[in-house]
């Protein structure tokens, strides 16, 4: 376990290292004076220098990389070329945002797939278990944007519909008031995501209702229930747990459209707005955040299936 | 020490594969698996709605009703009437717009699919087929490139080499190599320890010889596979793009570019400009995920 561990570790910097190094070359490729667009056609070419020089950016491309790399090391982003503020505390502000409709999506996708796919595999190639599948995989194709355009078009169009197009709760709403604005939204990410999530528990359901212990269970004379929860879902959710791993990766990076639909300001919104202002600071930290979330995302789901089905780790020894 | 090969029997070679019956087998099975998908239900609609969306990108504004870029009348003119689907914020029709807007989608998505698959199966190729050091050398880069998020990246990378088609496809095959090389490196290493290829390297033909000729054709399922499923995520991800604001500037009639223009005013109930692109969209990349997975449940059983 340790070895997996570490060779896992080994590779989640290895992609944040890449990840850096993407984004800075990417970021540094955009054109133009960054003191003179800070500070505006007016200000005197002395004031320009100045101000390029505080920042770094008149230092040779090599030095502002390794200071790039020293900054996500030490989470110290900078100010905002537009606002001036400090980075940090406005991208964690906006990436708990994020992560509450992120998380908020995943209580409503996991139920609703494993259910769907453990009652589609009870139903195996029965109407219900074909109406299912297709239903997922239309769903699943779609672009989360479209999702929620359809939704906001059907639930919050009119002036008294209860749930709204502006998923931004107004600073002080209570927890469960918080509902109206956030559900549509995390339904919109949920319908996209459900059907995988669905597709694997399917899979693995019927994998395990085939395999010799559930016929012992069932011969046994439990009840389809107990077989259901004792033998079948225990051994069929390894994969569902690493999609759900996956998912949240995705999560964040499809919360992009969800937030642009419903006006929400959370990472996604960041990053547009960074784009629109041509905010190097902002921009490169948003991303950076998103990709970390995504990169742990992953490591957590590959770290549990390990740990669930110790046969993984025999796979990397070789 | 002699230059000269060991004389070469003249008895037909044992080893050395008949190309005729090899190549005529082949084209019996595919006619097989033709026959398979046009059975399926799924595979036929997906197949008929795809080459509507064709039609209307090859033919574009000479089969619209109206003028897609330049027809002006009354601006948000409710949708079931003289215009069919509607008009939008400057008074355009909106079908015209739909129909016209799936040249957008449908010059940039495949292309970008075909090159990421290209790309992908040669990575994979090289990784299944060398194995060693090249392997795992290559397969760390692989890991790496995919724990990023595709959207982000390419958005990143719009925003800054600028929104021409060109870019866009080039971008887009770029991040989908890596997923591609993963499917395709598992499938060669299934087949290169078969007696097919160890013969190949007895008669003493080269890895390059071995690769293309020996095993490709017998991947050629996955990589078809890839293909059709790539393709769906290709319009899935170059629609998002075009909302987020990367697309083809305007008028462009591009379904995301539409999508985008019009959600403002969806909460005041005016639907029907945003409505209809995003089903054209949904329609679209449901038609291809259809066929893609007809394709995949026929080639790999």
């Amino acid at each position: 376990m340790a070895r997996f561990l570490l060779k896992r570790l080994g590779l989640a910097i290895i992609t944040l290292w890449l990840l850096a190094t993407i984004v800075f070359a990417i970021v540094n490729v955009l054109p133009g004076n960054v003191g003179r667009q800070v500070l505006g056609p007016f200000a005197s070419q002395q004031s320009v220098d100045a101000y390029n020089h505080e920042l770094g950016t008149d230092r040779p491309l090599i030095n502002q990389y390794s200071k790039s790399l020293t900054n996500l090391a030490t989470f110290d982003f900078g100010n905002s070329y537009s606002t001036k503020e400090d980075v940090a505390p406005k991208i964690t502000k906006a990436l708990f945002r994020s992560a509450k409709l992120a998380g908020l999506a995943l209580i409503l996708t996991v139920p609703i797939g494993i259910a769907a796919g453990a009652y589609a595999a009870r139903r195996k190639d029965k109407l219900a278990d074909r109406t299912i599948v297709m239903t997922g995989l239309a769903t699943s194709s779609m672009p989360e944007f479209v999702t929620a355009t359809i939704l906001v078009a059907l639930f919050c169009s009119s002036r008294d519909s209860y749930f709204r197009a502006f998923a931004d709760p107004p600073d002080g709403t209570s927890f469960f008031g918080q509902f109206k604005y956030l559900f549509m939204p995390g339904l919109a990410m949920a319908i996209v995501y459900f059907g995988y999530i669905a597709r694997i528990t399917r899979a693995g359901v019927i994998n395990a209702l085939e395999a010799d212990y559930s016929r012992t269970a069932i011969m046994k004379g439990l009840t389809s229930g107990r077989v259901m929860r004792r033998h079948v879902l225990r051994n069929a959710l390894g994969p569902t747990i690493s999609v759900v791993g996956v998912q949240i990766g995705y999560l964040f990076g499809g919360i992009l459209g969800v937030e642009k639909v419903f006006n929400y300001h959370g990472l996604g919104t960041e990053i547009l707005n960074a784009i629109g202002n041509q905010d190097l600071p902002i921009l490169s930290a948003a991303v950076l955040t998103v990709g970390i979330v995504y990169m742990l995302a992953t490591l957590a789901a590959d770290v549990l299936i390990a740990w669930l089905n110790p046969r993984v780790l025999l796979e990397t020894k070789r | 020490m002699s230059l000269d090969p060991e004389p070469v029997p003249t008895v037909v070679d044992p080893v050395t594969p008949n190309v005729n019956v090899v190549a005529g087998e082949r084209k019996q099975a595919r006619r097989e698996n033709f026959r398979l998908l046009i059975k399926r239900p799924g595979f036929v609609i997906g197949a008929l709605v795809s080459l509507f969306w064709v039609v209307c990108a090859i033919f574009g504004d000479a089969i619209t009703p109206y003028d897609p870029l330049n027809f002006r009348t009354t601006k948000h003119l409710k949708p079931f009437g003289k215009y069919i689907f509607g008009t939008d914020q400057s008074g355009r029709d909106i079908v015209s717009r739909v129909m016209a807007g799936a040249r957008d989608v449908l010059i940039v998505a495949p292309p970008a699919a075909i090159f990421g698959v290209l790309a992908g199966t040669m990575l994979g190729l090289i990784m299944g087929y060398f194995g060693g050091w090249v392997d795992s050398v290559l397969s760390r880069v692989v890991d790496a490139f995919l724990a990023l998020p595709v959207l982000l990246i390419a958005l990143l990378a719009l925003v800054t080499l600028g929104k021409s088609r060109v870019v866009v496809i080039i971008v887009v095959s770029i991040l989908f190599a890596p997923v591609v090389s993963r499917t395709i490196r598992a499938a060669v290493l299934a087949e290169r320890d078969l007696d097919y290829v160890t013969s190949a390297r007895l008669r003493g033909e080269g890895s390059i010889f071995i690769m293309f000729r020996e095993i490709l054709p017998n991947v050629s399922g996955p990589i078809v596979v890839e293909l059709t499923v790539r393709i769906g995520y290709a319009v899935f991800t170059i629609a998002t793009l075009s909302f987020l604001g990367v697309g083809p500037p305007p008028p462009s009639p591009d379904w995301g570019a539409q999508v985008s223009d019009g959600y403002g005013v969806l909460s005041a109930g005016i639907w029907w400009p945003t409505i209809f692109p995003a089903l054209a969209i949904a329609t679209l990349v449901i038609a291809v995920n259809l066929m893609a997975d007809a394709v995949q449940s026929v080639l790999e059983g």
